[in-house]
């Protein structure tokens, strides 16, 4: 038998049983367009992350107090919730003093109870330097930054988020205006650009920066920092500046074996490399999920062939009789599962780009996120190779049943 | 064309062996008309399987055409079925919700004919049973006449040496049962062998030659001396 007469009887098969087929496609249809669905969520997620580290600035190199423990991505014990007091001042202004290095930017961070004559509110306080604007590429809208004159001299002043500045003042310029905080009375200077909100959820509109030394004397009560930023000069390779960077705190901290770093500095694109790979472990973790929906797919077409089979006994044992071998009966019914979830992995993937777009469109002009609509081609390719192999992994058991059958017993079969 | 040496057949279920078939002896030339007959249980359909390449013997040889068909692969014996044989079932044996045109095309699909010739000689096939004007009616809305002489265009589509019909009236009125068996009667006129299964006595008379068993065993093999005309009893 030709394979385009193969493939008719297939067709025709499929259409004769057309509700069977209907419901048999829908379980791939599921399992495709969920794996369509979830893998380029996991594209879309790792680009909006990624964006926002790369979006903090360029060149960027990161300490935190707390040595690493061991390998590359080790995570500081800082960020496991233990305090550590390593980093002080005198590192910041060792920093600044090391040539490769154009700017550090050190930071405090806590959350604090604001009051305005309009509102009060829970809201995430920054402290830093007046290096913090452009090693962040933070852009003020309105009003001016602060200055080393007003860190220095303990000045009472704050940048706030358009959201936050909404909240406290409402439809008042709040250029001028002042809030307190902690007992503390601040005069806001300037109003920092709209971000929107970040996939994970922080509203980078609703912070508030402060001067690095009133945060420290004034709100915590602290001498050293959570974190120091540092960019590093244009010319100079990062990793280099790195090391620099490691030698200066190494020699403030009089430190000789560097297993005993009290410290961790980490550049962007180490935490670039970070993030990656974790949102590559989510992916292929969701991925993992929408598969399973696939096999479920997958068994339902084992089902429904197995069904089929048997109700067609009769017409196996004819097509027998007048000539099929048992290769073009396996044929036919093993083209009938790939026909199946050939057009269900087709209407899966096309389903899964809507759903992606719904999604896409739900975030940006619902919900207001920096969503990116991303759909890579290796989902699709995927989703398109896997379904082929499902309806043949699925297909084959039943149509070797199909083609095994005796044409005696099937024509005489009731 | 056909030649049985010492044929038996024997199912084995569990410790217990049945014997269908017990050293079957007969030959049959090109364009005879055999009527095998036999009550229930006599082997004749287990006598057919064989003949048809369906099933094949517990011991003795089968020549079809001179070749020894112990020797052919299941493959071989499909393709073999598929050029030589046609077949017409009792219970007709239709795809019915396909029209009548596919039904008849049927055994093309496992032959080698080319596509672009295949539409010819189905329609001339279909006009040969008189059913031209139905071609394209679904075969479940035939009636069980029609749906016989659709089997018979089918077996016929291939352009066979042998029929097989097993039983052919066996759901038919005596009209026809008659037109079926006139069909059949005219086939083996142009030189076609035909084969007919039986268990009446009144249906195998329109055979020349009459094959009875009885507990899988030849009892008689000759011609039919008073010899029915479909013809005439289909006019009848």
């Amino acid at each position: 038998m030709q394979n385009r007469d193969s493939i008719k009887t297939a067709v025709k098969g499929i259409i004769h049983g057309k509700l069977r087929s209907l419901l048999t496609i829908l379980g791939i249809v599921i399992g495709i367009g969920s794996v369509i669905l979830l893998m380029s969520i996991g594209d879309s997620a790792k680009q909006v992350i990624l964006g926002q580290v790369q979006g903090v600035g360029s060149n960027l190199l990161f300490a935190v107090p707390g040595g690493s423990s061991g390998g590359r991505f080790s995570a500081p014990a800082s960020s496991q919730g233990v305090v550590i007091k390593t980093l002080v001042q005198g590192d910041v202004d060792s920093l600044k003093r090391e040539p490769t290095i154009l700017a550090v930017a050190p930071l405090v961070t806590g959350q604090g109870r604001v009051i305005s004559e309009l509102n009060d509110v829970q809201t995430t306080f920054i402290g830093s330097n007046e290096d913090f604007f452009a090693v962040r590429n933070l852009v003020i809208d309105r009003g001016y930054k602060f200055t080393r004159e007003d860190v220095d001299s303990l000045i009472q002043v704050a940048i706030i988020g358009p959201t936050i500045a909404e909240t406290l003042f409402g439809e008042m310029d709040p250029i001028g205006k002042t809030f307190r905080m902690k007992n503390t009375t601040f005069r806001v200077v300037g109003i920092s650009e709209k971000k929107g909100v970040g996939p994970l959820g922080i509203d980078e509109d609703s912070m508030i920066i402060i001067p690095v030394t009133v945060a420290q004397k004034k709100i915590l009560g602290t001498d050293y920092y959570n974190l120091i930023l540092m960019q590093a000069g244009d010319s100079y390779d990062v990793n280099f500046v790195k090391e620099r960077a490691v030698s200066v705190l190494r020699q403030n901290h009089r430190i000789t074996d560097p297993n005993k770093d009290d410290f961790t500095i980490h550049t962007q694109q180490e935490s670039l490399e970070l993030l990656g790979s974790i949102t590559s472990i989510m992916t292929i973790f969701l991925t993992a999920i929408a598969c399973i929906s696939l096999v479920v797919g997958g068994i339902g077409i084992m089902n429904i062939m197995l069904v089929s089979v048997i109700e067609r006994t009769k017409e196996i044992g004819l097509r027998k009789a007048v000539g099929a071998t048992n290769k073009d009966i396996l044929q036919q019914f093993l083209w009938e599962s790939v026909i199946l979830t050939g057009v269900g992995g087709i209407i899966g993937i096309i389903s899964g780009i809507l759903f992606n777009a719904v999604i896409y469109f739900v975030l940006i002009y619902i919900v207001k996120t920096n969503w990116v609509f991303s759909l890579p081609p290796s989902a699709i390719g995927i989703a398109f190779v896997v379904s082929t192999l499902t309806g043949v992994a699925f297909g084959i058991y039943p149509a070797r049943e199909a083609a095994r059958k005796s044409p005696i017993e099937s024509l005489r079969y009731e | 064309m056909i030649e049985l040496k010492n044929i038996s057949k024997d199912y084995i279920d569990g410790e217990s062996i049945t014997s269908a078939l017990k050293n079957v002896n007969f030959k049959i030339e090109k364009g005879e008309f055999v009527s095998i007959m036999g009550p229930s249980g006599s082997g004749k359909s287990t006598l057919l399987h064989i003949l048809s390449l369906f099933d094949r013997p517990t011991a003795g040889e089968y020549f079809f055409n001179v070749e020894d068909t112990s020797t052919l692969s299941d493959e071989q014996l499909a393709h073999l079925r598929n050029k030589t044989m046609g077949f017409v079932f009792q219970a007709f044996n239709l795809l019915g919700r396909s029209p009548v045109f596919e039904n008849v095309e049927l055994p093309l699909l496992y032959s080698d004919i080319p596509k672009d010739q295949r539409n010819a000689v189905v329609l001339k096939a279909v006009d040969s049973v008189g059913l031209s004007g139905k071609l394209n009616v679904e075969c479940g809305h035939l009636s069980g006449g029609e749906k016989q002489r659709v089997a018979i265009a089918r077996a016929l589509v291939n352009d066979p040496d042998l029929i097989f019909a097993d039983e052919p009236t066996g759901n038919l009125d005596s009209k026809s049962g008659a037109q079926v068996m006139s069909i059949l009667h005219d086939l083996n006129e142009q030189g076609k062998t035909i084969i007919l299964v039986t268990h009446e006595t009144y249906t195998a008379q329109f055979a020349k030659r009459l094959i009875q068993l009885k507990d899988g065993e030849i009892i008689s093999d000759g011609a039919i001396k008073e010899r029915r005309n479909a013809k005439d009893e289909f006019i009848k």
